[in-house]
């Protein structure tokens, strides 16, 4: 049976030509996902790996490892004390100190090479610093800089050359005195590297003042005793780690972003498999049945109906590992192809090249090769009922209809689903079982989509006889076989359901998210830094034409040993009071201002505010906004009442006890300024800190013309952004968009699943038609005519695929949608559902130029001759 | 040998001194070696011969489905070595009707749908007198809302009939038209291509390899290897099966 298998696929290859590419495009997207996730993640790791590996102990900020070498929102109590103390600990040979900040290197044009470069100060001492110089010098004084070659070719830089940078402190020119590489690659950042002098470095990266992220140290060996003479010279909050330990836990993190990223690109991979297998089957139907006399005839020579499933299922495999096979070289190719686009959008994925694992090939060929047989199982099993004098007729055409019980079934099926699904949404059942629901309908759909091929053929064959004699038989011939049409439909109905669903949703969580947030916002504009921006700017804030009021706030995110995060902020009270929408709920402010007092925000009523009386309830104490996601913000307990003492963990380690003299409306100004003290109090906890944002008031007839003035004076300084004070409403619903689009992208890969589904279909069901469609160009039907009809027929088929795929998502959004309540409206737009179907009957229309093709080359004489 | 000496008769097709060649070297075959014959207008022509005789090549070529290696083919004073690939199609589609011995009908229509299908196709209205007369000498005046499944293969095959005749053609080419019906059916079949012709003036080639069909035509060809081999007048069984001996000797 091998053999026969084997000579099989021999004479019918360009017929498994159509399954094989299901297959290989489904395996394509896994591998390219898995190898993509693989190669990043080595790199990731590697170079952590690469970047420790002269260093022996680490100085950190202790607690979390949040701010990851980047002068990130926590505050470090490394200074330029700390390094100096570090450096006179005996047994230390030499210490370096570590920060980044985003600069920008600009073109002779203007333009910027990437806006992911990153600033770090030149590590002087060998064996610690990653880099290595491939010309010129190190940096030896300020104005001096070495950047990596990537960046050096891209913006045209040699040794010597004079360079305009964008740094946190705004636009500086300085001379290139070399040219650096991180081992094989050109930088450790993935937009790469420009070094300063340390002291420089110190001033520029931190907008102002120094403040470093790690202390690299090298001892003479030794660390423990180091270790400790290091742990008592620093203060309490900084913390000497091994390299080991910083390695294992940013590749910790590292690990988890890539864990994040991996499940979702194989669950997209997973989901155009499973639409690959309703093209495998369907093709592999056809095939089968398009074979029957031949099938028939192993029958009638003593074939065993176990043999001749045997014999199918065989090519079955041997299509799935031949496919699965070219797949995995497909998807290497696509995740080069990928990165390189990616790279050309300035989002460099770090690690270039393919990294191939034997997991991914194992994969890649185990799932590949089983969809395909699981795809095969049921037209193998059918065939294996072919009776012998099958052999003896002249034709087989797959004539299966609709059976009664499938009619009854599918029926039955589909109108307990939109019942369930109906009432679940009224409140009527609970809405538990609205998941079950979905899964129903979609099961339904699948059991019950040949009655609806059926029966939208019907119903779509009256708009097709505008064209004529042509557009009935398209109409007919989509009709002839709704078993078929349906699998075939399917493919692209999976795909556009869940696109329309994810639009449709997506869209009403955004417009109801973000108009509930721009209630919560009060000031005009907020100018912020995470690494603070310089007090000449923010005086030039104040001055700007048309700013009526402006409150730069001082603020740190304090990350007290293993706790949450805490914020702490003062300002200027009275510019507050004029510039913000922070107002007073209970209690004073005149003891914060002037006192040890602190104002807090009411967390109960902020959630209240934003997410409605019903689910404020639940949804208590899981967070807010502009916290770091999954983390909480301890406001003392929700309970908190003016006259309470809370406990404030201070920079050096020590505990503040404040007592609360104010609570706070709940606004998103008084959420970004966390618990607000006086400025004594705040010198007290957190010492010395830069302004991290500028609230600002402008006169109501030039608000759009003061936000281009701060544009303007903040363009050059990296890490400064302006934006409107409903900025937290703009960038959920940016997030939100984002978020829509990028599913949708992904999803965008069963529509292509289902092209080369409906082009299966259609190719096989010409060949299969061939006599027919040599009879009717006997009969005097034009070449164009038969074009046009294969062609409708397809178009036909997609329009049907997009009736019902679009059908079910505007269903299933409008019924999730709903059962949300909140008065979250269903605003459908549709425009963007317009394009969504347009993209569907495209499909269609797409996929029918090859049978056309085909089609219209088929010869008379066919008709003629018996097979 | 030769039908054309007869200055006043009236041609539906001809071909003259028509070859075929298939196959390239040593594999060439000549289907059709020299051939010059006329079918007349308004008789009911058959042709016989062993397989492989070119009596195939013959009828398609004859009613332009393919082309001739050399040599002229006409149907009423159209050269169809001149015609382009649309005109050829336009041309069968309003003056050649066509029979064949399977794959007859398109399954997705009615029989009446399938005997207006060439009508339609021109965007012709069917002449309702005529449509009626030829419907009701196949006698399938209660059949024609039938789907093509729901008929038995003589039904099937006279719903053929009924559409190469409704279009009124100059000729109709049938290609073994009883090829897979019982004696009972084709003799139906015949009749209705005898009726057509005797009665409503029609003209009829037949490609058989059966002598009982060919004796209901008025004129046998009898083919062997690509030439013509020899002619019978008013056949009857006995007298083709003669000359089926004569010339296969």
């Amino acid at each position: 049976m091998l053999r026969l298998a084997l000579s099989n696929l021999r004479a019918n290859w360009t017929r498994f030509l159509a399954t094989a590419a299901a297959v290989v495009v489904g395996v394509a997207f896994l591998a390219a996902g898995l190898m993509l996730t693989d190669a990043v993640r080595v790199s990731l790791l590697g170079s952590v790996e690469q970047q420790y590996a002269g260093v022996d102990l680490a100085v950190t900020t202790a607690g979390e490892f949040a701010n990851l070498g980047d002068a990130g929102e926590s505050v470090s109590p490394l200074g330029a004390d700390s390094l100096a103390l570090v450096r006179a600990v005996p047994g230390v040979v030499a210490a370096a100190p570590v920060t980044t900040a985003e600069v920008r290197v600009l073109k002779p044009d203007g333009e910027a090479v990437s806006l992911r470069t990153q600033g770090r100060p030149w590590i002087v001492d060998d064996e610690l610093n990653p880099l290595t110089l491939d010309s010129g010098r190190a940096p030896t004084a300020g104005g001096e800089v070495v950047v990596d070659r990537a960046t050096a070719d891209r913006a045209g830089l040699r040794t010597g050359s004079t360079v305009v940078l964008e740094t946190p402190l705004g636009e500086r020119t300085a001379k290139v005195v070399g040219i650096s590489s991180f081992g094989r690659s050109a930088a450790v950042d993935p937009g790469g590297t420009v070094s300063f002098f340390e002291n420089e470095a110190a001033l520029v990266l931190g907008g102002g003042r120094v403040s470093w992220s790690q202390i690299l140290v090298r001892t003479a060996g030794g660390g423990a005793p180091v270790t400790q003479s290091l742990q008592q010279v620093l203060p309490p909050l900084a913390q000497v780690v091994t390299a080991e330990d910083v390695v294992e836990r940013e590749q910790r993190v590292l690990n988890t972003f890539v864990d994040v990223l991996r499940p979702v690109l194989t669950g997209f991979a997973f989901l155009s498999l499973f639409v690959c297998a309703f093209v495998i089957f369907n093709t592999f139907s056809v095939v089968v049945t398009q074979r029957f006399r031949e099938l028939a005839l192993v029958r009638a020579v003593g074939g065993t109906p176990a043999q001749v499933r045997r014999s199918l299922m065989v090519e079955g495999v041997l299509v799935g590992l031949v496919a699965s096979a070219v797949g995995l070289v497909a998807g290497a190719a696509l995740s080069v192809g990928l990165q390189a686009l990616l790279s050309r959008f300035d989002v460099p994925l770090p690690g270039a090249g393919v990294k191939v694992t034997t997991g991914t090939v194992v994969m890649g060929l185990v799932v590949g090769t089983l969809v395909t047989v699981a795809s095969v199982a049921v037209p193998a099993f059918r065939a294996g009922r072919t009776k012998p004098v099958e052999a003896m007729r002249s034709s087989a055409f797959d004539r299966s209809g609709t059976s009664k019980v499938r009619l009854v079934l599918g029926g039955a099926a589909l109108a307990a689903a939109v019942g369930v699904l109906l009432g679940a949404k009224a409140g009527a059942l609970p809405k538990a079982l609205l998941g079950g629901g979905t899964l129903f309908m979609f099961t339904a759909l699948v059991v019950g989509g040949p009655l609806l091929a059926r029966v939208f053929s019907k119903l779509l064959s009256f708009p097709m006889r505008a064209f004529g004699l042509t557009g009935r038989l398209a109409a007919d011939n989509c009709a002839r076989n709704p078993k078929r049409t349906a699998t075939t439909a399917n493919a692209l109905v999976i795909g556009l359901f869940l696109v329309t669903l994810v639009t449709v949703s997506g869209t009403a969580v955004k417009s109801w998210a973000v108009s509930r947030l721009n209630t919560l916002s009060g000031s005009d504009y907020i100018v912020s830094s995470r690494s603070g921006i310089p007090d000449d700017v923010v005086a030039k804030i104040g001055t700007t034409k048309g700013v009526e009021g402006s409150a730069g706030v001082r603020s740190v995110v304090l990350r007290p040993d293993g706790g949450s995060p805490f914020i702490v902020s003062t300002t200027d009270f009275e510019q507050l009071a004029r510039t913000s929408g922070v107002k007073v709920a209970t209690g004073s402010l005149d003891t914060v201002a002037n006192g040890d007092g602190v104002a807090i925000i009411d967390q109960q009523e902020l959630l209240k505010n934003l997410l409605g009386d019903a689910t404020g309830q639940d949804l208590a104490g899981t967070g807010d906004p502009s916290a770091d996601p999954g983390a909480t913000i301890d406001l003392g307990g929700t309970t908190t009442k003016v006259g309470d003492q809370v406990e404030v963990p201070a920079l050096d380690g020590s505990p503040v006890v404040l007592t609360v003299a104010a609570t706070l409306k709940a606004k998103l100004d008084a959420l970004t300024l966390g618990n607000l003290v006086g400025p004594s109090t705040f010198a007290r906890v957190a010492g010395e800190q830069p302004v991290r944002f500028v609230f600002v008031r402008t006169d109501p007839s030039q608000t759009e013309q003061v936000g281009l003035r701060l544009e303007q004076l903040t363009r050059s300084y990296t890490t400064i952004d302006v934006q409107p004070g409903n900025f937290v409403g703009q960038f959920v619903g940016q997030a939100l968009d984002f978020l829509i689009n990028a599913v949708n992208a992904l999803l965008a890969m069963s529509l292509l699943v289902a092209l080369i589904g409906i082009v299966n279909t259609m190719t096989l069901s010409i060949i299969e038609r061939r006599q027919e469609l040599g009879m009717v160009r006997a009969l005097g039907m034009t070449r164009g005519q038969v074009g046009t009809m294969v062609a409708l027929e397809s178009v036909l088929l997609g329009t049907l695929g997009t009736l019902v795929g679009v059908g079910t998502g505007l269903f299933l959004g409008w019924v999730l949608v709903g059962s949300l309540g909140q008065g979250i409206s269903l605003n459908v737009d549709w425009g963007r559902i317009g394009l969504i179907a347009l993209a569907g009957v495209a499909v269609g229309a797409l996929a029918s130029l090859l049978p056309t093709r085909r089609a219209t080359r088929v010869r008379v004489l066919e008709a003629m001759q018996p097979t | 040998m030769t039908t054309t000496e007869a200055a006043q008769v009236e041609w539906a097709a001809q071909v003259h001194d028509a070859t075929k060649r298939y196959g390239k070297g040593d594999s060439t075959v000549m289907a059709l070696n020299g051939v010059t014959v006329g079918f007349q207008k308004g008789r009911f022509t058959a042709i016989m011969g062993p397989s492989g005789s070119g009596k195939s090549t013959l009828m398609q070529c004859a009613a332009g489905l393919d082309q001739l290696t050399s040599g002229r083919a006409f149907i009423g004073s159209a050269e169809l070595g001149r015609l382009s690939e649309k005109q050829l199609t336009l041309l069968r589609r309003e003056k050649v009707g066509f029979v064949f011995q399977q794959f007859n009908l398109l399954p997705t229509l009615t029989a009446g749908e399938n005997i207006a299908f060439p009508l339609r196709l021109a965007k012709r209205r069917p002449d309702k007198a005529w449509m009626d007369q030829v419907v009701q000498t196949v006698g399938l005046a209660d059949r024609l809302d039938h789907k093509p499944s729901e008929l038995s293969g003589g039904q099937q095959q006279r719903v053929a009939v009924a559409r190469a005749l409704v279009e009124r053609p100059e000729i109709i080419f049938a290609d073994e038209p009883t090829g897979n019906l019982d004696t009972h059916s084709s003799g139906e079949i015949l009749s209705f291509m005898q009726t057509a012709v005797r009665d409503l003036g029609q003209t009829v080639v037949m490609v058989t390899h059966d002598p009982g069909a060919a004796s209901y035509a008025d004129r046998v060809l009898f083919l062997t290897d690509g030439r013509l081999t020899g002619e019978v007048m008013a056949p009857t069984v006995d007298s083709v099966l003669a000359a089926m001996r004569q010339t296969v000797a």
